[in-house]
């Protein structure tokens, strides 16, 4: 197969889970997604001579570069940017509390927007994209001993978190809130 | 028992089989870009570099857009920081209160896309000028013009400076390292279907001890006393007294250990590696990409003694900043320029030699683009820091 036709096939087999990588990192919004897949899909056909026989990885690498190529600004933009890191929004208690609060996903994305970026994005290919520490490695562009390591750094933090942040012991109210109760700390 | 990925699996936002981009054959947007992209191959330069952004058929729909008015000040968060959930309700952020959320969005998406696929050559293209023609404008208002370095003057070289910092650094009583900042600031607003506006702002940022912090950004000129002042705040430009409040926030206790939250490095190398960290990249940082880490840097922290003299190392052991000469900058301090010129865009770096500190970074449009009304010497912005 030509490099060209590789890469179709890359575009067909894969342009889902690369939307779906982005959609995590862009708040789900379609349009933007839209967008950026396109322009992730540009880059690495630009790249396509380098397109390894395992691509997904690769592109989620492309796609990482493409969000942060996105929101690299200059003056004004990063400084809002910076400050939406802060931003209660960005770390979710904007959400009032009500019976949605309290499932998982709320608190659990809440231990995680505590973390710093890095830990961020390791923990998310690992749980979101299933990607071994091997395929993270390439994402990262880093040796798989470092991601390993980044990983583990990163689950212990999110332990962390998870343990500060979930809702306090369930009142006879909750009952069944159990599985993100189960774990014990460590 | 649910460890702590099991926990994160469980909360994926857009998981596989969930309503949106779930896997299947692709649709028709999808199919009609793969086409176009497999098409251009006659189009593409012999190294598949250096293309303009305006050739990818899915690039050039990204500027031109929508008729209604998109001041796009507000970015998105980014992906590789946190995010709230989709369909999450988003509080609005920041100084422009009163927009509703559901405007600003497609807004902000599509500028950041703008910045992040146009080359910087373009993007200094959606600069000032047109903006302030037209008797009725105030005088705060006025677009100000490039800093000029003064003729004669003998410029300094980066290495002299760096050996003063060091030797500053090494004083007692020098200036230490403070988490926060002080800048004023000249940017731009922007919008597809409007001229851009330059927008002057007061920004205090400032961290307690109990890792919460305070932010408290005022439209204010300095270079106009008293006067009316620019502002978008609202989501349209309008003019605001002197020192009116655009934000005055308390934010809850964060921590982060990644840059540029993190303390900055007292050493050149490992600063190098910071700055690197700070712009998401793990390539070499060009000169232009290094003063803007350096914009980021400073937007967070107001550096010590040792942190300017690491960087003015740094400056000085790369390429392609040059010494220009003496300025006075808009705060009325005089310092020595470096200047890059790159892709249509000259950064002066506005230094204090007897110190090695930074005290502001010009961008300044060096090549006209008629197509967006800016002409060379048009200022995309200015920030002037200090302690």
């Amino acid at each position: 197969m030509s490099n060209d036709e590789i890469f179709a096939a890359a575009y067909r087999e894969h342009y889902w889970a690369v939307s779906r990588y982005v959609a995590r990192r862009l708040d789900g919004r379609t349009l933007d997604v839209e967008e950026v897949v396109a322009e992730v899909f540009t880059v690495a056909w630009r790249r396509r001579a380098d397109l390894p026989p395992s691509p997904l990885p690769w592109l989620y690498g492309v796609a990482r570069n493409c969000l942060a190529n996105a929101v690299r600004g200059h003056g004004r933009r990063r400084r809002l940017l910076d400050r939406l890191g802060n931003d209660d929004t960005a770390h979710g208690r904007h959400i009032a509390a009500g019976p949605e609060a309290d499932t998982p996903g709320a608190w659990v994305h809440e231990a995680l927007a505590r973390l710093s970026p890095a830990d961020q994005e390791v923990l998310r290919l690992t749980a979101w994209e299933e990607l071994g520490v091997d395929e993270v490695a390439v994402v990262l562009g880093c040796g798989s001993r470092a991601a390993a390591m980044r990983l583990h750094r990163a689950r212990r933090r999110l332990r962390a978190e998870i343990d500060r942040v979930r809702p306090e012991a369930p009142t006879a109210e909750h009952p069944c809130m159990t599985a993100p109760k189960e774990h014990g700390h460590g | 028992m649910a460890d702590e990925l099991e926990l994160l699996r469980g909360a994926d936002p857009v998981p596989p089989d969930g309503p949106h981009f779930g896997d299947g054959p692709l649709d028709h947007n999808a199919e009609r870009r793969l086409e176009r992209l497999l098409r251009q191959q006659e189009d593409r330069l012999p190294d598949g570099t250096g293309m303009l952004p305006g050739r990818f058929p899915g690039r050039a729909r990204l500027l031109p857009g929508n008729t209604h008015a998109r001041w796009g000040r507000f970015p998105s968060h980014t992906g590789a920081r946190s995010g709230p959930l989709p369909g999450r309700p988003r509080a609005r952020r920041g100084p422009g209160t009163g927009r509703p959320p559901g405007r600003l969005l497609p807004v902000s998406g599509r500028l950041r896309l703008a910045w992040g696929v146009v080359a910087t050559a373009v993007v200094a293209a959606l600069t000032l000028t047109l903006v302030l023609s037209g008797a009725s404008t105030p005088p705060a208002v006025a677009a100000p013009r490039p800093l000029v370095v003064e003729s004669g003057s003998t410029p300094v070289s980066l290495d002299r400076v760096a050996e003063r910092a060091a030797a500053v650094a090494e004083a007692p009583g020098a200036p230490r390292l403070r988490k926060g900042t002080h800048v004023q600031s000249w940017s731009l607003g922007m919008s597809d279907d409007k001229p851009p506006i330059t927008l002057p702002e007061e920004r205090i940022v400032r961290w307690r001890a109990d890792d919460s912090h305070t932010e408290l950004v005022v439209a204010t000129d300095p270079r106009h006393p008293g006067r009316p002042v620019l502002s978008d705040a609202g989501g349209k430009p309008h003019l605001v007294d002197d020192g009116h409040v655009l934000l005055d926030r308390t934010y809850p206790p964060s921590w982060s250990d990644a840059p540029p939250h993190s303390p900055p490095p007292g050493d050149p190398a490992r600063l190098r590696a910071y700055l690197m960290e700070a712009q998401f990249t793990d390539t070499s940082l060009t000169t232009p990409q290094l003063l803007d880490a350096v914009a980021t840097l400073l937007d967070h922290w107001t550096l010590g003694a040792r942190q300017s003299a690491a960087l003015a190392r740094l400056l000085a052991g790369g390429e392609g900043l040059r010494p220009a000469g003496r300025v006075t900058d808009r705060l009325g301090r005089q310092g020595q320029a470096y200047v890059n010129d790159d892709g249509g865009v000259r950064r002066m770096l506005i230094m204090d030699p007897a110190t090695g500190a930074v005290l502001g970074l010009e961008s300044t449009v060096t090549r006209p683009e008629p197509a967006f009304g800016v002409e060379s010497g048009d200022v995309m912005s200015y920030s002037a820091w200090m302690r």
